[in-house]
């Protein structure tokens, strides 16, 4: 196993990597070589042991068997300052950035100092402006980086794995939290950066960027690596198989219905961001008994400020918002009027240290059978979750399960089961996909189509297209803080949506 | 999918961070014992023997633990609530002087009518005295830390005043130390057992224990709290008016505060003396941490506390080591505790990390 693998212009080779937790295998026998000059997609699932396999690569998580090599020499990473010493550089899902210093003092940041103890910042500057400039990654270098766009921020971390010398960079799931323009600049500078050698591993579970911008594959399923192919060789069904096992697919099961009587209403509506300004220009929008109406759209775009204002934590600045002809804040305790699944739900939807019964009877503990005579009834609460459990098919060991063990689908489950035990009129779903593997996404689609069967109407805002084509009935598209347009949810006006997430208002009607 | 524990497991490791962090404290002071000369053995022999060893040990045991008891249930019923009030030693404060007040009055009244009206003007006293922290908590988002704090200062002083020899209003005239006249016979909390100062301020703290305890896990006020508590972001969008609920949990902990500088006036020093209390209000922040919010673990930390102090006068005499090793051992506790949980919730997070890979949360 242990042999010196042979390719010369191999710049990384991870050989039988195993990792465990317990009984768990998160890596099993994992190899995986990135060539000079090579970007490198890993894909599979959340939890097919990609980010295990870079934690160990990064130093974080030592591996219980394998070896790394790097040009053709083995290492050991014990550390992240190891593995920045050989040449890595990652750039994590969530920044490691300090909001409250610039970007050149981020890029110093933990690096020997020339002339320590002092702290001189110009040649760094010169030189991650020199950085910069060479690869197209512009930053703002003396601006709180609090300020700057999180595209900015991206490009920031990159130049900050270059300026320490990475010669691999691990980008992963870049392109989760930039629109459509920035992802192809990032692509274009991705390609730049391996026409000198350098190797790059880029993270993502989107099948086409990876077809875009990779040379190779390498897919992981459930810890073990199911293949590993030339790029052009690929094809999405292949792929999409050799992530999850068999045949999934997030595809319509029945033509669009149309809706009847008008549940939510929003009229004009106009109301402020957390930073003073308009998040939503005069909005209007009318979401129907008996249908689903996705919200497409790029992050930011005022996604978060539109659902808060229909669940009634935001104040209007201007306009009106009705729903069953009542005030969004006097429907909020109401769990047969209006469901709610926020759209973080370690920090919004659940309150992880309590049990999944607990969380099931967030909002309705306190009615009856739930509280009797002033106190909690244990009992009625335990069988109410057991049931739900049931009904929703969450997996867990019981009522008394804590919500923060169980899987990201199943934590879901969990909050679809209490905020739609009540059978709401209206149900306002925020990403309710995110970060869940294929296997919970189809599971969480089923649960939004029986809500819309019943009769509910569905808001469902997301940043994933094919869900959005897969479970609406209409589709409209958010931007700036506008309505810009409204298609119907077909293949075939992919690019028309694609246009207006960017901004580009339709010319002709559509029908 | 992982199995979680039952809760009679949880229970278990939840005492077994406390219990192994008093054990370590005293395996570390045996240390120091042992450099000053002094078999360490021999030292907790005495300590034992002081605190537990006899019914009057027991009995000072008592008395030493009840004030740390209520202020303990105090700061631990804020915790739980994902606050901290730390103003306890003010509270007390206050409260021991609106008892007092009460107190103070000759009653034509059944014994147990004016020791109620007196605990009552306690209860209120402190909670008056954390109103304003809590008023800008709720309202206005200033932290309660700082404010509860500097307002224990403030409350000391207030006593101080109050009980001045010369001008307080309350002060005995012409009295060499600063302190009231002694409160009403009638406001004088019984004394449980004959020939000893253990009262029965002992027992309203255990049985406000059991009544937080009854608060916490089975009405739908405890269930908001420990919501609040446990994620305030998901509390607000279930619907959990946050403000009114964090007003209620910081006047009830403050009330909780006052109840003991009361109990403190009306069972044990019959009068309401200068800086009366070395202490209590923050000692209940130490055992509100070693008992990790829990109030039945109150009753248990507060007893350990109670027995320490009550235990050292006689380690003292046997083993002329200083007093204060007592404080020390208090300090390892807290220490042991702090890491103890930092541990066990690194060790959560450890465990957390198969789910992530099995099943996905992702973050």
């Amino acid at each position: 196993m242990a042999q010196k693998p042979e390719s010369s212009r191999g710049l990384l080779h991870m050989v039988g990597i195993t990792k465990r937790y317990g009984d768990l295998v998160a890596d099993d026998r994992v190899s995986f070589m990135v060539r000079e000059g090579e970007i490198h997609a890993l894909l599979g699932e959340n939890g097919a042991g990609k980010s295990t396999l870079m934690k160990v690569l990064y130093g974080m998580v030592q591996p219980d068997e394998g070896e790394i090599w790097i040009d053709g020499t083995p290492v050991q990473i014990a550390s992240p300052h190891d593995a920045v010493r050989n040449g890595i550089g990652m750039v994590h899902q969530r920044f490691m950035l300090v909001p409250n210093l610039t970007a050149v003092e981020n890029v110093v940041l933990g690096m020997r100092q020339p002339r320590a103890p002092l702290l001189d910042l110009s040649d760094a500057r010169d030189r991650l402006m020199e950085l910069a400039a060479d690869y197209h990654l512009e930053v703002e270098p003396d601006v709180p980086v609090w300020q700057l766009s999180v595209g900015m921020q991206q490009r920031l971390e990159i130049l900050k794995a270059l300026y320490r010398g990475a010669r691999l960079l691990v980008l992963d799931e870049p392109t989760a939290v930039l629109a459509p323009s920035e992802v192809t600049h990032l692509f274009r500078v991705m390609r730049l950066l391996v026409a000198e050698g350098r190797g790059i591993i880029f993270i993502s579970h989107k099948l086409s960027e990876v077809k875009e911008v990779s040379d190779r594959i390498t897919v992981l399923r459930a810890g073990r690596v199911t293949g590993s192919i030339e790029t052009p060789e690929a094809t999405a069904a292949g792929l999409s198989e050799m992530m999850v096992g068999r045949q999934v697919s997030i595809s319509r099961v029945s033509p669009p219905s149309v809706g009847s009587t008008a549940v939510l209403e929003i009229e004009r509506v106009t109301c402020l961001g957390d930073r003073g300004t308009a998040a939503l220009r005069e909005l209007s929008l009318t979401v129907r008994s008996g249908e689903i109406v996705g919200v497409a759209g790029v992050d930011g775009n005022g996604q978060r400020e539109l659902v808060e204002l229909i669940a009634g934590l935001r104040p209007t600045a201007d306009g009106q918002i009705l729903i069953d002809g009542q005030q969004p804040r006097d429907v909020l305790q109401q769990t047969s009027m209006l469901g709610f699944i926020p759209e973080d739900r370690h920090r919004e939807g659940l309150v992880e240290d309590m049990t999944v019964a607990e969380n099931i009877v967030l909002k309705i503990h306190g009615r009856a059978p739930f509280t009797d005579r002033g106190l909690l009834r244990w009992g009625a609460i335990n069988a109410h979750a057991e049931e739900q459990i049931g009904v929703y098919g969450i997996r867990c060991s019981g009522p008394s399960a804590r919500a923060s063990a169980l899987s990201g689908g199943n934590q879901q489950k969990v909050v679809i089961a209490r905020e739609t035990q009540d059978g709401p009129r209206l149900l306002v779903a925020a990403q309710p996909t995110r970060g869940l593997d294929v296997g919970a996404v189809e599971a969480v689609l089923a649960l939004l189509r029986q809500q819309r069967d019943r009769g509910a109407a569905i808001l469902l805002i997301s940043t994933e297209l094919p869900e959005l084509l897969a479970v609406s009935d209409r589709i409209v598209v958010l931007h700036g803080g506008e309505i810009i347009g409204e298609a119907p949810p077909s293949e075939d006006h992919l690019d028309l949506i694609g246009q207006m997430m960017m901004g580009h208002r339709p010319v002709t009607a559509v029908a | 999918m992982r199995v979680s524990v039952s809760s009679i497991g949880a229970t278990v490791r939840a005492a077994a961070v406390p219990v192994f962090a008093i054990l370590a404290a005293l395996a570390v002071s045996g240390i120091l014992i042992l450099l000053a000369g002094v078999n360490p053995l021999d030292a907790y022999a005495a300590m034992v023997q002081g605190s537990v060893g006899s019914p009057s040990a027991l009995a000072v045991t008592g008395v030493r633990m009840t004030p740390i008891l209520l202020t303990g249930l105090a700061v631990a019923i804020s915790f739980r609530a994902g606050l901290f009030n730390i103003g306890g030693e003010g509270q007390l404060y206050l409260g021991a002087a609106a008892a007092s007040a009460i107190a103070l009055i000759p009653m034509d009244v059944p014994s147990a009518v004016h020791i109620v009206l007196a605990l009552g003007a306690g209860f209120v006293g402190g909670a008056a005295w954390v109103l304003v922290p809590a008023y800008l908590r709720a309202f206005r988002g200033v932290s309660e830390v700082v404010t509860t704090l500097m307002l224990n200062f403030v409350g000391i002083i207030v006593v101080s005043y109050l009980v001045d020899p010369s001008f307080g209003p309350m002060g005995e005239r012409g009295a060499s130390y600063a302190q009231s006249v002694p409160i009403q016979q009638s406001a004088r909390l019984p004394v449980l057992a004959e020939r000893t100062s253990l009262h029965a301020g002992l027992l309203l703290g255990i049985g406000l224990a059991l009544l937080l305890y009854v608060l916490i896990r089975f009405t739908p006020f405890g269930f908001r709290l420990r919501m609040l508590g446990a994620n305030p972001v998901a509390a607000r969008f279930a619907g959990v008016k946050s403000t009114r609920e964090m007003m209620m949990v910081m006047l009830l902990s403050g009330g909780i505060a006052g109840l003991a500088g009361a109990v403190e006036v009306m069972g044990l020093r019959h009068r309401l003396f200068d800086h009366f209390s070395p202490g209590y209000g923050y000692d209940g922040i130490a055992v509100a941490l070693l008992a990790a919010a829990s109030p039945i673990g109150v009753i248990a930390a507060a007893g350990f506390f109670g027995a320490l102090r009550a235990g050292s006068s006689l380690m003292q005499q046997v083993t002329r080591l200083e007093v204060s090793i007592v404080l020390i051992i208090q300090a390892l506790a807290i220490l042991f505790v702090i890491a103890g949980f930092f541990r066990s919730r690194i060790l959560r997070i450890g465990k957390r990390t198969p789910v992530q890979a099995s099943g996905g949360t992702h973050d």
